[in-house]
């Protein structure tokens, strides 16, 4: 078996044991907090035998064992139940407002990358110039201030003052395109609709920002420090010495090994926006898993809690092995212990 | 530097052209509501769901305008004896689906909402079957006699039949899951406007049914476009730049403060509810009518309006005048209103049995609610003007529930909105103070009392309008008299909107409903095109 092969069923089965004891922990704790969920479904004018009825259904005047017996046994069968949110079954809305959520943090991240990192590469080869210090200023407002700030000012920015880009939704109301992938960027070119495709990308600027400013200064911030750091290394000394074009070293021998501190954060970045991408989400109205979640949870809407918990762990858990893998293959020690052991 | 000027403000054309525009054949309307629209009529129950039922379905009567009573709409007219009521069905009324309205659609529509349970199933406790006399003909069978019950059938959406058996999702028995999976994502009713699509976090899109028996305006809207879930700060923006049309009414007061000064019109709409501050009666120190007295008369009622007022002439409420809203049956003149007398107060207080040095009230507020830590403030600052000390204690709606299904674990003081989900005083008043309804959100004060008891039911059995009003009068003045409730104010509903659209049931009493969220009749607006 190869080394990769072997990381990757490693990681998997780990993976395995944590969405188990994920499934159980949600399950656990959504059913001991405050509130009947079956009174909060059925609405306030709801009679004390409705609430009953409904009780018996869900099954929740079984002991918690039990409940999770009937929960797992669904579940095998690719059931997650009915939502009492939206009264659709759980995996129907979840693959509904995945796609939307996945597509917002898939550009943010990009931004992160695109943006963070080669911010943080010139703020290091410019140290202690201007150029540096107003990087270093720029970077950490953007790590100061949580994401729904960020998105309420870019929407008075850009929106309210400087009427440029649109605030809700994920394309103009007038174009209407056949789902494929649920992500309106690729489902709108598979159409060959390319107004469709600037109006999706031009709804997504804006949110896919407000998410990513943090992340982008967060990267800026630690490439700048790690490649600070790989500067005073004497590899890059020895690399000056035989006199190697600064931006040959900047890009080549610096870039390289200060990148793996810089993803592994990046990647804890990119999964941790599928739960906080909610508040960008309500601001602009974006229809993602991330408000889904928070408005089951506001409701406690027990299947569809346990159902979107256990989908945002699992991305958690697949980008941090994407992540694993990359570090992996950027750096050859980690590459050599796995072959060895 | 000239030179950059050209291509900067080609991209700012070219960004505002690809924010893309609905075509300009079309009128669109534009609202929002905060929670997820429930299509299911069988389940409806909250704003957004009304709107929905309202406009995608009919019902056999409708609340006259401007005035009481109901008037006929899918019923042609009606006959009633005793418990029994027949009504003749309209023979000109098709579905979306082009199917003929008939006496089975309604017996479909009664049956299937009783078998769901869900909603507001509850209001048909009293109805013990429908069946079809002939094609156009219904019966309703009434366990008792119960004079709320024409209005209660503005909550009965009628449902196409046909429709809804061939599309039965998976289930037990020959009704299997009663056509649920269908109804929440497709219409399958008569109404002014057919469902084109349905995102139940997004949007729900509407159009115009050509078909519509009774006929649409040219000028009402072409399309609607019901969003969910806008937060204030984007439907603020959303108006400003010419993208929404109508707010939902859970903006605050501010931010409806700011709009109307930008030059939005206030649309309002009162649909018979009020905001309560009940008074748990069976824990001391409220246990003793006088204490509640003394409360109910040191409470600051200008104040609690000025509170919601939007601007000088437009309020979230209007001054109460007791425990029924200004408008139903048995409510005092308008002009009677509530006001603090703080001797009086202080009189009822020295023949109370508590010593306020004894005791510290529990002052509750709802955490979804913040506007509600406001009145809790005005509370205790209006209490300690009588020497009473008060705790105020912020509970979230699911521990509220709860709490009040004990009056041991019932906070001293709840704060609450209650509407008539029919309009009818019944709907309102008996499940806040029937003593067999004590215990649930509705009803915190468990009040136990004869009169009231005795009030409630006379003004189910009556029939004559007179005698209704009579019993509530009656009624009204009793819970005057002991007051389990401090009577804040009667509610009323605002909402911003563009000047776009007219819509007269809410901004012309002559043409509203008096029923929340049928004021929402697309049908009835107006496009302007400006």
């Amino acid at each position: 078996m190869s080394p990769v092969v072997r990381l990757i069923a490693k990681r998997l089965g780990i993976s395995l044991i944590v969405l188990i004891g994920v499934s159980m922990l949600i399950f656990t704790i959504a059913r001991v907090i405050p509130g009947d969920p079956a009174r909060i479904a059925l609405g306030p004018n709801a009679t004390a035998e409705q609430v009953a009825a409904l009780r018996e259904r869900l099954h929740l005047n079984e002991s918690l064992p039990v409940q999770y017996g009937y929960f797992i046994a669904d579940l095998a069968q690719g059931d997650l139940g009915i939502s009492l949110y939206t009264n659709r079954p759980v995996t129907r809305d979840i693959a509904q407002f995945l796609p939307a959520t996945l597509e917002l943090i898939l550009v943010a991240g990009t931004m992160m990358i695109l943006i963070g990192l080669p911010l943080g590469v010139i703020s290091a080869r410019y140290r202690d110039t201007w150029i540096d210090g107003t990087v270093r200023v720029v970077s950490l407002l953007g790590v100061s201030a949580p994401s729904f700030v960020w998105a309420v000012i870019l929407m008075l920015l850009f929106a309210f003052f400087l009427p440029i880009f649109p605030i809700a939704g994920r394309m103009a109301d007038s174009f209407t395109v056949p789902t494929v992938t649920g992500f309106l960027l690729i489902d709108t070119l598979v159409a060959g609709n390319t107004r469709a495709f600037g109006s999706a990308a031009w709804h997504i600027v804006l949110p896919a920002f407000a998410l990513a400013l943090s992340g982008i200064g967060q990267a800026a911030r630690l490439t700048r420090a790690n490649m600070v750091e790989t500067y005073d290394k004497p590899f890059i000394e020895m690399a000056r010495s035989y006199g190697f074009p600064e931006r040959r070293i900047a890009n080549r021998y610096a870039f390289r090994p200060s990148m793996i501190p810089s993803l592994t954060i990046i990647g804890l970045d990119f999964a941790a926006m599928l739960g906080n991408a909610f508040l960008v989400e309500a601001v602009f109205a974006w229809p993602g898993l991330s408000r889904y979640g928070v408005a089951v949870i506001l409701r406690k809407d027990l299947n569809a809690i346990v159902g979107t918990v256990l989908v945002i762990s699992a991305m958690f858990l697949i980008v941090n092995i994407i992540v694993d893998l990359l570090i992996a293959f950027i750096n050859p020690r980690i590459r050599l212990s796995q072959r060895t052991a | 530097m000239k030179r950059y000027k050209l291509p900067i403000a080609a991209a700012l054309l070219a960004a505002t052209a690809l924010t893309g525009t609905t075509a300009a054949a079309q009128s669109v309307l534009r609202l929002d509501e905060v929670a997820v629209g429930e299509l299911d009529p069988g389940k409806a129950s909250d704003y957004a769901d009304s709107i929905l039922m309202f406009n995608v379905y009919d019902t056999l009567v409708l609340p006259v305008q401007g005035g009481p009573g109901y008037a006929p709409h899918l019923a042609e007219s009606w006959e009633a004896d005793g418990t029994d009521f027949v009504f003749k069905l309209r023979e000109d009324v098709t579905f979306q689906s082009g199917n003929p309205l008939t006496a089975e659609d309604v017996v479909f529509s009664f049956d299937r909402m009783k078998a769901l349970g869900q909603g507001l199933s509850f209001i048909f406790t009293n109805v013990e079957s429908a069946e079809a006399v002939d094609e156009h003909t219904v019966r309703f069978n009434l366990n008792e006699a119960y004079s709320p019950f024409i209005a209660s059938l503005v909550r009965l959406p009628i449902v196409d039949k046909k429709l809804v058996m061939e599309n039965l999702g998976e289930g037990d028995g020959e009704m299997r899951d009663w056509g649920q999976a269908y109804l929440s994502a497709n219409s399958a009713g008569t109404g002014a406007y057919k469902v084109v699509s349905h995102n139940p976090q997004q949007e729900t899109v509407m159009e115009k049914n050509g078909d519509y028996f009774l006929g649409i305006a040219d000028v009402a809207p072409d399309q609607v476009r019901l969003r969910y879930g806008l937060e204030a700060a984007t439907v603020r923006t959303l108006i400003a730049q010419g993208e929404h049309d109508i707010s939902s009414q859970w903006l605050p007061p501010e931010v409806l403060k700011s709009l109307a000064a930008d030059g939005a019109q206030l649309l309002t709409e009162t649909g018979g509810g009020a905001f309560y501050i009940k008074m748990n009666t069976q824990k001391p120190p409220l246990d003793d009518v006088n204490c509640r007295l003394a409360l109910a008369k040191a409470y600051d009622y200008a104040a609690g309006i000025t509170m919601v007022a939007i601007t000088d002439d437009v309020a979230q409420g209007s001054a109460s005048t007791g425990a029924v809203p200004v408008g139903m049956f048995g409510a005092n003149p308008a002009d009677q209103t509530l006001s603090r007398d703080l001797e009086a107060a202080k009189q009822h207080l020295a023949e109370c049995k508590y010593d306020p040095a004894d005791f510290t009230l529990e002052i509750s507020w709802i955490g979804e609610v913040p506007l509600e830590e406001r009145y809790a403030l005005l509370m205790q600052a209006n209490f300690s003007e009588l020497g009473i000390k008060s705790e105020i204690r912020k509970v979230p709606w699911a521990l509220f529930t709860e709490q009040v299904t004990k009056p041991e674990n019932t906070p001293n003081i709840s704060q609450v909105f209650v509407n008539a989900v029919t309009g009818d005083p019944d709907t309102l008043l008996y499940p806040m103070y029937h003593s067999s309804a004590a215990g649930t959100w509705q009803s915190p004060e468990y009040l136990n009392d004869e009169q009231v008891d005795a009030a409630l039911e006379k003004g189910r059995m009556v029939t004559e309008p007179d005698e209704r009003a009579a019993a509530y009068s009656e009624l009204n003045q009793r819970l005057m008299e002991i007051a389990p409730t401090i009577y804040a104010y009667d509610r009323q509903s605002i909402f911003a909107a563009s000047n776009r659209v007219k819509a007269p049931a809410l901004s012309d009493p002559d043409e509203a409903f008096g029923l929340d969220g049928m004021g929402f009749s697309f049908r009835l607006m107006e496009m302007t095109g400006e």
